[in-house]
């Protein structure tokens, strides 16, 4: 029984658009969906394997722009652009890790702070490439045949169903990752990573593997985010509070755990919905406040006191 | 063929010569004691042979093949397991788990990895006490789990940096015991010790060093009788 609670839920989310036609619970519901990507990628990074980083907004950027850039001078559908925008992501993550590796605890993750800044200056000023500030805008997405009719793209439902399924296969890697081999030697470099080495663990590939796959989700959903949106510019995708997003989520919803990310991004989401339209950074105050409370009262995140009250409950 | 040789061994922290043109050879099967007064070199020395510091100069060679330069987890492969001198256990997770990690990481399969991890953990005596958390376990405890994931990696050459140290009489003559069992069953053993009746009693070989230097080495009988070495523990007789 508890087998199939997984495939309910995924049903049950698929179902979500034949209920709700109001756009505006659309739109939120899809702000939660990529922001639970995002979620579910920095926490295999910064949960799973211990690994704090401040600088994922370079890899969402990254995958956004690339997505972008091929969509617009190349002509590719932008649904595969997503997906090799993972791909640039995961790419991007192989140096950045290789430098910032060689660097542990609070000094990696100051480490990738910077790299990220590099990043988002580069494309700020690489304007041959990325249009600079001015940005990146869509103006029609190609149409797509979808049973004798074309995919209406001014409506969010197509966008509900691809983000959708992203989350899901971002959950079920995060799923297998944590019963694979790496998912164990992650536990043991967590634990203590000159004792990992001691056992014949390769702790610098194994973190490595990790950025790259948490590199590659980012991408993936900043690739979803430049689709949505249909415009980018380097302070939208590559800004310092969008990695800082993605941590709070994570910490909120509860370290190394599937689902934690979703209750993040549900909080995350609605309070930025809330509050944007009223004042300009206004969420981010109410973030912050948030983050401290969680951290003071359930250290563990939210997902992760539910989980623990349940196994005290049985 | 010795099984690991160290050959003019230097490494140098700044100004500081830690280890100094060290060289010393460790035969297959034997118990090779490395003592020394506080400070001598004795970790770096393990540090180095284990991949951990890189030296300044000199080789380091298993069964003929350099290890210098190796990460250290690639010399675990090689077949070179250690212990810590401050222990390090994976503090959250259960004895079982601790050693069972250890031969996942060379086996790759976790029926075979759990198979291997029960039968050395019976080997080092903490039987009853798989599920506990690490952190929880005895100082003594935590050693033998400590040993028991070394040889979870199936190594020819064991390095024990001060396994003893910390234990009260009672639980060093278990150690004894542990250790001398070990090096039946085939392993090749370096032991880095304080404890001098211990280590007198079970070594085959001794090395002594201070300062970084190899000041003596010997049988137990020979080093325990050997001026420079007793000047370096006690000082030089005056008059």
């Amino acid at each position: 029984m508890r087998r199939l609670i997984p495939l309910v839920a995924a049903l049950a989310l698929f179902a979500i658009p034949l209920g709700v036609s109001n756009q505006f619970l659309l739109h939120l519901c899809i702000s939660v969906l990529m922001w639970t990507v995002l979620g579910v990628a920095w926490n295999l990074l910064g949960g799973y394997a211990g690994q704090v980083s401040f600088g994922h907004a370079s890899f969402f950027g990254v995958g956004a722009y690339t997505t972008m850039i091929l969509y617009l001078s190349f002509g590719l559908a932008p649904w595969y652009g997503m997906a090799l925008g993972g791909v640039m992501g995961a790419l991007l993550s192989l140096p950045i890790g290789l430098i910032c590796f060689r660097l542990r605890g609070p000094y990696f993750s100051l480490s990738t702070l910077a790299v990220a800044e590099i990043v988002r200056l580069v494309a700020l000023n690489w304007e041959s490439l990325t249009a600079g500030p001015m940005g990146l805008l869509i103006t029609t997405l190609p149409e797509v045949p979808f049973f004798g009719s074309a995919v209406n793209w001014e409506r969010k439902e197509p966008f509900f169903y691809i983000i959708a399924l992203v989350a899901i296969l971002a959950m079920l890697g995060t799923w297998a990752f944590t019963r694979s081999r790496l998912g164990s030697e992650l536990v043991a470099i967590r634990e203590d990573e000159d004792a990992a080495e001691s056992i014949g663990i390769n702790t610098v590939r194994a973190k490595v593997l990790t950025l790259a796959a948490s590199a590659f989700f980012a991408g993936v959903g900043g690739g979803f985010y430049s689709l949505y949106y249909r415009y980018i510019d380097p302070d939208a995708v590559f800004a310092i509070s969008l990695s800082m997003e993605m941590v709070f989520l994570a910490v909120v919803g509860g370290l190394r755990t599937v689902i934690g990310p979703v209750i993040g991004a549900v909080f995350l989401a609605t309070i930025a919905e809330l509050f944007r339209d009223r004042f300009t950074v206004g969420h981010l105050i109410f973030y912050g406040l948030f983050m401290m409370i969680v951290i003071r009262y359930m250290p563990e995140g939210i997902w992760g006191r539910a989980l623990r009250l349940l196994r005290l409950s049985r | 063929m010795a099984l690991l040789e160290v050959s003019g061994l230097t490494r140098e922290f700044g100004g500081l010569r830690a280890v100094s043109n060290l060289s010393f050879e460790v035969r297959a099967g034997e118990l090779l004691g490395l003592i020394g007064p506080n400070g001598a070199g004795k970790t770096t020395v393990f540090n180095l042979v284990t991949g951990f510091l890189r030296p300044t100069a000199g080789d380091i060679r298993l069964e003929g093949k350099s290890l210098v330069g190796l990460k250290p987890h690639a010399v675990n492969r090689r077949g070179i397991a250690r212990t810590f001198q401050i222990v390090k256990p994976f503090p959250h997770l259960t004895v079982r788990e601790n050693v069972t990690i250890a031969a996942l990481a060379r086996l790759g399969r976790r029926e075979a990895a759990a198979t291997e991890a029960t039968r050395v953990l019976e080997q080092v005596g903490l039987d009853g006490k798989f599920d506990s958390p690490a952190a929880d376990m005895t100082l003594s405890d935590q050693k033998r789990m400590e040993i028991a994931r070394a040889l979870a990696t199936n190594p020819k050459l064991l390095l024990l940096d001060e396994p003893l140290c910390g234990l009260n009489s009672r639980e060093i003559e278990d150690a004894c015991v542990l250790i001398e069992k070990i090096r039946a069953g085939g392993v090749t053993i370096v032991l880095v010790e304080h404890v001098m009746k211990a280590i007198m009693r079970i070594s085959d070989r001794v090395v002594v060093i201070r300062q970084g230097e190899k000041i003596a080495e010997g049988t137990p009988a020979q080093i325990v009788s050997d001026p420079a070495v007793i000047a370096a523990y006690f000082g030089k007789r005056v008059a």
